[in-house]
């Protein structure tokens, strides 16, 4: 008899308990203190699955415990137009994720400008992430790039090897799933080394498991991928 | 009914539950609740997400006030607000106040540590110090009006704010304002919206001293440069100090009213030019001093040479070690140093190509990259293409034969003697020696 699986998931919350920092302790630790109450600016970069998002949101929940925080996913909210930032500089923390999505739009980067420029008059806290160093992107108004490269940067580095497997198994643990070292291993080894991807996968993997009640050995996981790359 | 005071945030906890986190975040989480009686009202930071509440958030939060109200739920309305609106637009009082004239609030905060002690002096600035402590000592007399220009990141605010010090230290009841230009838009548009430009005209115009930052963001804005204009005569015309800063020439800024261009030009013009490595190492051990860290000269000496466009990204990197002693507990060293800013570096390292320096001197002077590697000889590529085998030979590791491969196979000795040409003209001829900077800052900014 085959277990149905409800369509409830456990929602992986994007709070810093649940990011293993490995080589970033340093950023992790500064926005941290950002988000506790310390004013400034900051900018987090790397590649796309380093942990860029999750860290924002994170910082973005940790401030809400005393501040009034907002997370602003700037890709998504560009065709909106920059009207989107609008009364934001009332919150006392914002964290601004893609922000090379919008940077070499004049229009986006004069109300940037005014936003980054007041946040910080008022003491406030404003973070933001991007794939590379304010340094390095185009900017229309170079004062934008000055300023936010007067901030704190930090280039994340991700996660090593070792790293990966101890974040897999976390995230299997917090699923309520035991993913033996051997297993996170061999997963490592034949998908994308990316944090995203390896959570997505082990998202199909839970419920095949659950639907199955088996373990997570590599040769249950082989046949569940060989039957979904068939399908 | 009174809503309960935890109502609103009971709905919370279930929607943090219920929706993507990302979602959560980017619009429940600015909101802010007013609980009345029999009502919730929500205010929003814009229409956005307002638009976005009204839409998808609404017959959910019905339900959940429903589900927890004792008695009948109450209505919910949203709307564009804040609950510390009035804090928000007067800010905190540290430094000079803002002044406020019939309503109005003119200016911003001042930075306490901006002050004329904490400006590092060089050679490339000396003339700007000198000037603005002038205007500071007699305001509306020595130089009226006082422009200062520069690149990004070089203190041309720092000046400001130092100015606006001194003058309300020597003169406690002196009305002055440091306004960002975006901002004198923005009241501009504001009191245009609530009829209120009387006020606003008022309260700009019985200033003493008006100090505009980053006159730039004027350009094109015709209606702010009217009112500007006159606001700036009127001033002027009772002897009360203005000062403007641009990041270029104010000749040079496109989309601004010749009439503004010629009354800024009217008074003193002094440059900021980026700093010397000396200075670079004095300010950032000035700045270090300032946060109480030692941090030895060495270490300054290597944060400034590899970090050279501008004050601010001194301070970024500076920022960047700090952070990093502070949470590993160790004291900065010349290693340490290396390592904290070793990926930061090497990621800017790799931006500065000879083919970019290319692209860049190109564009700069307006001539095409094949003229650049082409054999032509008459001046306007020649020197442009000198120009940028000195940045290639400066700004890269490679050997000179590589550099003169890289721009049509020329000979190792012409490159050499660009180098030694380019080097004498920025001695000799101010023109090059501000491109030659221009250029360096655009590379490596």
């Amino acid at each position: 008899m085959r277990q149905l699986p409800l369509g409830i998931r456990v929602p992986d919350r994007a709070v810093f308990a649940s990011f293993l920092a490995g080589r970033d302790t340093q950023a992790v630790e500064h926005l941290a203190s950002l988000a506790r109450g310390a004013a400034g600016a900051a900018w987090i970069c790397g590649p796309s699955g380093v942990g860029k998002t999750h860290l924002l949101q994170a910082t973005c929940v940790l401030a809400s415990e005393r501040l009034r925080a907002g997370y602003l996913p700037l890709r998504e909210l560009g065709p909106l137009g920059s009207g989107a930032l609008e009364g934001l500089t009332e919150l006392d923390c914002l964290c601004l994720d893609d922000l090379d999505a919008v940077a070499g739009n004049a229009e986006w980067e004069r109300a940037l400008f005014g936003l980054h420029h007041e946040m910080l008059e008022r003491g406030g806290r404003v973070i933001a992430a991007a794939r590379a160093p304010p340094a390095l992107l185009e900017w229309a108004l170079p004062d934008l790039g000055s300023r936010w490269a007067a901030s704190a940067v930090f280039q994340l580095r991700g996660l090593a090897e070792s790293e990966l497997t101890r974040a897999l198994q976390l995230r299997a643990r917090a699923r309520g799933l035991e993913l033996p070292e051997a297993t996170a291993q061999w997963l490592q080894r034949r998908y994308p080394r990316e944090m995203r991807a390896l959570y997505d996968l082990l998202d199909s993997l839970d419920e095949a498991a659950l639907v199955a009640r088996r373990r997570l050995t590599v040769p249950f996981i082989r046949s569940v991928l060989s039957r979904r790359t068939q399908a | 009914m009174l809503v309960e005071a935890s109502l609103w945030s009971r709905c919370v906890s279930t929607l943090e539950a219920e929706l993507p986190e990302q979602q959560f975040n980017t619009w429940v989480r600015p909101l802010q609740a007013v609980e009345g009686v029999g009502a919730l009202k929500l205010l929003a930071p814009n229409r956005f997400v307002v638009d976005w509440v009204n839409a998808n958030l609404l017959p959910r939060l019905g339900e959940l006030l429903r589900d927890a109200s004792t008695g009948g739920a109450p209505i919910v309305t949203v709307e564009v607000g804040s609950r510390n609106k009035a804090h928000v637009a007067q800010p905190s009082p540290v430094g000079a106040k803002p002044r406020r004239a019939e309503g109005i609030v003119v200016g911003a905060r001042l930075n306490p540590e901006f002050s004329f002690a904490a400006f590092v002096e060089g050679k490339s600035n000396q003339l700007a110090k000198a000037a603005a402590l002038q205007v500071a000592e007699n305001p509306g007399r020595a130089y009226n009006p006082l422009f200062l220009y520069g690149g990004v990141g070089l203190g041309k605010t720092h000046l400001m704010h130092a100015i606006a010090h001194l003058i309300k230290e020597r003169d406690g009841e002196a009305r002055v304002a440091y306004v960002h230009s975006e901002r004198f838009v923005g009241d501009m548009v504001r009191a245009l919206q609530h009829s209120t430009m009387n006020e606003f005209k008022t309260a700009y115009r019985s200033l003493d001293a008006l100090l505009i930052d980053d006159i730039q963001f004027f350009a094109n804005k015709e209606r702010s440069q009217e009112e500007f204009f006159h606001t700036f005569n009127e001033l002027l015309e009772g002897q009360h100090q203005v000062i403007v800063t641009c990041d270029r020439y104010p000749k040079e800024v496109a989309g601004l009213e010749e009439r503004l261009r010629s009354r800024f030009g009217s008074g003193l013009t002094v440059a900021i030019e980026p700093p010397e490595l000396e200075t670079c190492v004095a300010i950032l051990l000035t700045k270090a001093q300032v946060v109480s860290i030692a941090l030895p000269e060495e270490v300054a000496f290597f944060i400034a040479k590899r970090v050279r466009s501008n004050v601010r990204e001194l301070e970024g990197a500076l920022r960047r070690v700090i952070a990093n002693s502070r949470f590993t507990g160790h004291a900065i060293t010349l290693e340490f140093a290396k390592d904290a800013l070793r990926d930061l570096l090497q990621l800017q390292a790799k931006l500065v190509t000879i083919e970019n320096i290319q692209k860049t001197v190109a564009d700069y002077y307006k001539v095409r990259m094949g003229d650049l590697l082409s054999k032509r000889r008459n001046r306007s590529v020649a020197r442009p293409r000198q120009v940028a085998m000195a940045l290639a030979k400066e700004l890269t590791s490679h050997s000179l034969p590589e550099i003169g491969d890289a721009f049509g196979g020329r000979d190792h000795t012409t490159v050499l003697h660009a180098c030694k040409r380019i080097k004498e003209l920025r001695g000799t001829e101010q023109r090059m020696s501000e491109d030659y900077s221009n250029l360096l800052r655009t590379l490596t900014g």
